[in-house]
């Protein structure tokens, strides 16, 4: 063949191969293909929902690039740092006279210390820094660390963050003056008792009298009625808040014939949203609810991309092939926990998460969803220790009425911290938001039982984490000591 | 409906006309917009130190004022209080920024640093009643930068400062000059 034809021929093939990858890009398949690199954490659940974190328009510059992704990262994280006092946001660092800190780590944008799609370099909380990243900034002039604090003198800078001393972004239940406050109080209080629990678990049960009444008045069709469902409901809190059958199984309807005409024999995971607002929306910010994450984009709609890349009407035909060939919403409606990235157990494999899965509709028995339900799935040796932990002794205790309510601590007071309003109890669904750093915890849960000091010391050890705080802490983290030593001796260590 | 930064624009220039400053239909020079500007927040800061804090926390001592606001259900610290509108205004706009430094500064991270910083700082701590201007250059831009001094109006001003564990400096009084404010617009 002729050069001028084997060129011809390149190029044909060239632009076509690329043509093929553009419109799977674009407007098709599946895209797992184009990522560069495993995400971490949470973010593999709508990994490949590209466009929730790449927003920007094709062919962009580079700085715009930066600007559009680290915006996203904000949409989400915002109210989390908020809720932190960061210590160090993104605005303190937007002031020009912190440029020369731009030049060590940037810290206007959170990709310079998380990067996605790296696992080979990711740490935990998806850092993708050396762990001595401190040194950057905390090490010479006005903020050497040294300096200020002699009793640091002799520390390295890989154990700023690993000692459970330092958190980059929340300091909460770490800063000095908060550390002096609670100096000298016992391991454990006179009342270990969980405020919020106290409340939510002191709740009176309906009596027998109380359960015939309620039996007497269900509206329900008849083939629906007889069951046990009809006892559990009549002992739950949802009879005694006046929430008939026809309130979950016929939202919409009013009088008895009515419900039976729209009785829906398995209400979806939207009734209960209906009324448990605060726990859907908290559940969907979570590892087990992502999929419903607000944030997350859109599955790809073809009429819209085909707009973009310039075709502006195209036929209703072209768009429903579209529609039929894009297979995979992006991302799947609900997460599986075959899709899980942690230690379950082989029987729990193949099973969707919603409301009921953790809580049985009729009986609203909360011990299963604040344990049982956990450890049915979950097999990491922190769950497989739980049941034989001093935390849970309690609860045994308390239910044998040893106790009083609000002692034991199930998976629940931990893991999905509960929080009091005027007399109303709301348990945050978002099971991992005080998860990482672990000092998270300190405040919201820990502290309502022991000491700041036991408590920092009990979540460094990450062995006794494991054993699920069987024993007592192997060391003991020296920060109180330090920071009451610098207020009671000023000379010797403040900067007076 | 105006955008916040053409509120801000129109602000300053109404009260650029109402001073008889140099205001023109050309704009103004940088000099009198930072002065302009130094104007709003150091009267606003003065109302907060006086009329919040002082009176509610050192005379009346009915509520204290603490930098964990929060936790100790407090009042915010006057230059917390400048701080959180200096970071609402960066988060807004990169016009022109601000922050209140010092050379004696309790917090660190408000120790100059750049030279012109500390320059400034020097320059109105030695010639008391004088503003400072000046022109440096910040991560490849130019910026105009102007000094005023930060003066102690309040004994909530010095006792606190003078008894602080973390307070390099332990003799302020009225009257005197405790740092500066420092603000930049990019040239």
């Amino acid at each position: 063949m002729k050069t001028g034809t084997l060129w011809i021929l390149w190029i044909a093939l060239t632009l076509g191969l690329a043509a093929a990858a553009s419109a799977r890009l674009y407007v098709g398949g599946d895209r797992t293909v184009f990522q560069p690199g495993e995400t971490s954490g949470v973010h593999h659940q709508f990994e490949v929902s590209c466009e929730t974190c790449h927003t920007s328009e094709p062919f962009e510059d580079q700085a715009s690039i930066r600007k559009d992704l680290n915006k996203t990262c904000v949409t989400c994280h915002k109210e989390e740092l908020k809720a932190a006092d960061d210590s160090h946001p993104i605005k303190k660092f937007k002031n020009p006279r912190m440029a020369a800190y731009w030049d060590r780590i940037d810290a206007r944008y959170c990709t310079s210390c998380h990067s996605e799609h790296e696992p080979e370099i990711t740490e935990a909380g998806l850092l993708t820094l050396p762990g001595d990243y401190c040194v950057a900034c905390h090490s010479e002039g006005e903020q050497d660390v040294r300096v200020n604090r002699p009793s640091h003198l002799g520390l390295t800078f890989d154990t700023c963050a690993s000692s459970g001393c330092h958190n980059y972004h929340d300091n909460k239940a770490l800063y000095e003056d908060f550390l002096v406050k609670h100096a000298g109080e016992p391991w454990l209080a006179d009342d270990p008792t969980h405020p919020p629990s106290v409340i939510a678990r002191a709740r009176p049960r309906a009596d027998a009298s109380e359960i015939e009444t309620y039996l007497a008045a269900i509206v329900a069709p008849e083939d629906a009625q007889g069951t046990e469902a009809d006892t559990h409901w009549a002992a739950s809190a949802h009879a005694a808040a006046d929430v008939g059958c026809g309130g979950c199984h016929a939202p919409d309807a009013e009088t008895p014939a009515e419900i039976e005409a729209a009785w829906e024999p398995a209400p979806g995971e939207q009734v209960c949203a209906s009324c448990h607002r605060g726990q859907a929306k908290t559940f969907a910010l979570g590892r087990h609810g992502m999929r419903r994450h607000p944030e997350l984009a859109n599955p790809r709609d073809p009429e819209r991309m085909l707009k973009r890349l310039g075709w502006s009407e195209p036929p209703e035909m072209v768009v429903s092939a579209l529609e039929d060939y894009l297979a995979d919403p992006a991302p799947a409606p609900l997460m599986s926990t075959s899709e899980a990235r942690v230690d379950l157990h082989a029987e729990a494999m193949g099973r969707d998460l919603t409301c009921a899965t953790c809580h049985a509709p009729h009986e609203q028995d909360l011990s299963f969803a604040s344990t049982g339900a956990c450890l049915t799935c979950h097999s990491d040796d922190h769950s497989l220790a739980y049941e034989d932990s001093a935390h849970h002794d309690l609860v045994l205790a308390e239910m044998a009425g040893d106790l009083p309510p609000g002692s034991g601590v199930t998976c629940a007071t931990c893991h999905m911290s509960t929080s009091e309003r005027r007399g109303v109890v709301m348990t945050n669904h978002n099971q991992n938001d005080t998860l990482r750093p672990n000092e998270k915890m300190i405040r919201p849960v820990c502290m309502s039982c022991h000491s700041l000091e036991f408590s920092i010391d009990a979540l460094a050890d990450a062995d006794l984490v494991q054993r699920n705080f069987q024993g007592t802490p192997d060391r003991h983290i020296e920060s109180i000591d330090w920071a009451v030593k610098r207020v009671d001796q000023p000379d010797q260590g403040s900067n007076q | 409906m105006m955008t916040p930064m053409a509120k801000v624009k129109a602000l300053i220039v109404g009260a650029g006309v109402a001073l008889g400053g140099s205001a023109s239909a050309d704009g103004m020079d940088y000099e009198t917009v930072t002065d302009l500007l130094h104007l709003v927040m150091s009267s606003d800061r003065t109302v907060y130190t006086r009329m919040i804090v002082n009176r509610l926390a050192v005379e009346e001592g009915v509520i204290k004022a603490s930098e964990h606001f929060e936790d100790d259900k407090a009042l915010v610290l006057p230059a917390q209080m400048f701080r959180f509108g200096s970071e609402m205004v960066a988060e807004e706009t990169d016009e022109f920024s601000y922050s209140l430094l010092s050379l004696w500064p309790i917090n660190k991270q408000n120790a100059p640093t750049t030279p012109m910083e500390k320059e400034g700082l020097e320059y109105i701590a030695a010639n008391p009643g004088e503003n400072f201007y000046g022109e440096e250059e910040l991560g490849g831009e130019t910026y105009f930068t102007a000094v005023y001094p930060d003066i102690a109006v309040a004994e909530a001003c010095w006792a606190c400062h003078n008894d602080h564990k973390d307070t390099p400096r332990t003799d302020f009084k009225a009257g005197d000059v405790m740092g500066g404010v420092v603000i930049r617009i990019p040239m």
